[in-house]
């Protein structure tokens, strides 16, 4: 076994003689090994860079449990009618055929970071020198009374992509007419902080078209949110008399949700859903704890690498990290990505590692051709990732821009989705 | 902005041609020449978040195989904020003149969409 193929690599019969000889380091002759978990938009990034940028001198595996990653940016708009679901679909081919990446579809179980190995699912292990996490967010189900995993698809949190999705769209479209529709945005740190407002906007753009007198209360735990200035005045111009924000100051809290009544109760009110999305507090993957990254619910990092404060040899990119000032989000995901891929060939193969810079944009469809962003630029402090310099829409953008803010968020899609996957 | 941009474009080609009258290097040249093509490479990679090969017609264009004056003086355009578009003045706003050099022959090197 003196080489193992990339091909060979990803069959069982393959899995099962690794398995058996132990996966020898020398079988991949003296080739350094980065192993990643997680091929979403740091870990598919990372994957790629690496191997990309690499030319051959480093052997990459992404460990991903999915063989088809529906992206959580853009679910949004889809939720608004505005893209089919399959149109938000990616799968791995490009990083297997084009980047040499050996991506394998199975779940990582835990991490030995002394043996610097990753176990599989199927028992399997495999070793690395350097290690990338990137698993995502899990969800704190029980942060809410009465929310659970058992009630997750009477009232979808629709915050990981997926079938989730495509259930809380045909609960839109098939609301009772004039119903109340009920949001339970989540408490801050959690993954894209507009992105409750925007799902918000998106399914007031559906209601005025197939249910009118539909309502929407949206719940919150914060007393104010991401955008709050243009997403009111956008809700105020769109959708008149729809939406209904309750800040934590005014309802006092969530105390109960009864999944079957689909009561909300609160100090204000109890308020009664014919339909909602439930979005709970969040924390790091669960992969991330089982390395031993983690501090509480997140992973500190290194500002200039990435790198986890707990071990040299793990990065932990987007979600999970720390990366304070950064938001969780994909943009900051891949973002950090480049970062991170930059500095593990330096350690691998001796190549120039430059300075780490950081940027993120998100942008926020309200309504059709009325489109919000917000951006800023990153640099590496001693202690967090601090903010260089900032910008957001304004209240008196022309009609114009904000058309245009929504082509180049069409561009957005298209150049980050083929920036983690060709 | 397409109209700023085609006065840009006149006032290069005007100002190239006067230069080149006198044997002179512009600043555009000069800015190119203090670019290392590896350095560019990174810092290219933020750039592939949005611009990516093909480009689009509207939106963000592709900027592959841009020639490397034209791409100085843009991204000098936004830095200075006369080109309005709020992601790429913060973009440029963190360059210097040495990074831009080493994205305009980075950048310019990449094949352009077909
Ligand atoms: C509604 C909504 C809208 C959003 N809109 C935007 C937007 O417009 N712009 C933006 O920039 N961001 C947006 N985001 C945020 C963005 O989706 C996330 O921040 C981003 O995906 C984070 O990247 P990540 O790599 O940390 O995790 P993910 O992209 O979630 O990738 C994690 C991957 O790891 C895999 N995985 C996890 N654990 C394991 C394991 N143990 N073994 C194997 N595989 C594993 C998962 O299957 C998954 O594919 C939005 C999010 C939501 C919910
Ligand atoms: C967040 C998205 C985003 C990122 C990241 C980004 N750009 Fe841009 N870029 C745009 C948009 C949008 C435009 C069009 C702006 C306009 O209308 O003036 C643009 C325009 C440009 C243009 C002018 C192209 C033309 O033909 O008019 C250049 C040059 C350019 N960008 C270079 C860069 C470089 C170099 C980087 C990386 C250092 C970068 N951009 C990163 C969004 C981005």
């Amino acid at each position: 076994m003196s080489k193992i193929s990339r091909r060979l690599f990803n069959t069982g019969l393959a899995a099962a003689s690794v398995g058996t000889l132990a996966f020898p380091s020398i079988s991949l002759g003296a080739l350094p090994r980065v192993v990643v978990i997680g091929g979403g938009a740091g870990g598919a990034t990372a994957a790629r860079y690496i191997a990309k940028d690499s030319n051959g001198g480093v052997h990459v595996t992404l460990v991903e449990a999915s063989k088809r990653y529906y992206t959580c940016f853009f679910s949004n708009i889809y939720l608004g009618g505005f893209r089919n679901y399959g149109s938000i679909g990616h799968n791995y081919y490009g990083l297997a055929v084009n980047q040499g990446v050996n991506v394998v579809h199975e779940w990582a179980v835990s991490v030995d970071p002394a043996a610097r190995m990753v176990k599989l699912g199927s028992g399997n292990t495999i070793p690395y020198d350097k290690l990338v996490v990137s698993p995502g967010i899990d969800l704190k189900y029980d942060s809410i009374n009465g929310y659970s995993a058992g009630v997750q698809d009477k009232m979808p949190h629709a915050w990981k992509s997926g079938t989730q999705v495509q259930l809380l769209r045909n609960q839109v479209m098939n609301m009772k007419q004039g119903g109340t529709f009920v949001m339970v945005p989540p408490p801050n740190p959690y993954r894209c902080p507009p992105g409750p407002y925007e799902r918000v906007s998106m399914i007031a753009h559906q209601f005025k078209q197939s249910n009118p007198t539909g309502k929407i209360v949206i719940l919150d735990p914060k007393p104010k949110f991401s955008k709050q200035g243009l997403f009111e005045a956008g809700w105020q111009k769109h959708y008149p008399g729809m939406i209904e924000w309750i800040s934590s100051d005014t309802h006092g809290g969530l105390k109960n949700i009864n999944a079957s009544t689909m009561e909300f109760e609160t100090d204000l009110d109890t308020f009664k859903a014919d339909a909602a999305c439930v979005v709970p507090a969040q924390k790091a993957g669960a992969i991330a704890m089982a390395a031993g990254v983690n501090d509480g619910d997140w992973c500190p990092i290194v500002p200039a690498s990435m790198q986890s404060k707990a071990d040299e040899n793990i990065y932990v990119l987007g979600d999970a990290s720390v990366a304070k000032s950064m938001p969780k989000s994909g943009f900051s995901a891949n973002s950090q990505a480049k970062v991170a891929a930059n500095h593990i060939r330096g350690a691998l193969t001796g190549s120039k590692v430059f300075d780490a810079r950081y940027s993120n944009t998100c942008w926020s469809l309200i309504a059709p051709d009325d489109d919000v962003k917000v951006g800023a630029s990153y640099v590496a402090g001693a202690e967090a990732i601090d903010v260089e310099s900032k910008f957001i829409s304004q209240a008196d953008d022309s009609s114009e821009t904000r058309a245009a803010n929504y082509q180049e968020s069409i561009d957005w899609y298209n150049g980050i989705t083929a920036d983690m996957f060709s | 902005m397409k109209i700023l941009l085609f006065v840009i474009f006149l006032l290069i080609s005007v100002c190239k041609f006067a230069f080149s009258e006198e044997q002179q290097i512009s600043d555009e040249q000069e800015i190119i020449a203090m670019g290392d093509i590896e350095y560019g490479e990174y810092l290219g990679s933020e750039c592939a978040a949005c611009h990516h090969q093909s480009g689009a017609s509207e939106g963000i264009p592709s900027i592959h195989g841009m020639d490397a004056e034209v791409f100085v003086t843009l991204m000098l355009a936004y830095r200075s904020k006369l080109m309005e578009n709020p992601v790429m003045q913060m973009i440029a706003g963190r360059l210097n003149n040495e990074q831009i050099g080493s994205l305009a022959l980075y950048f310019s090197k990449l094949e352009p969409p077909k």
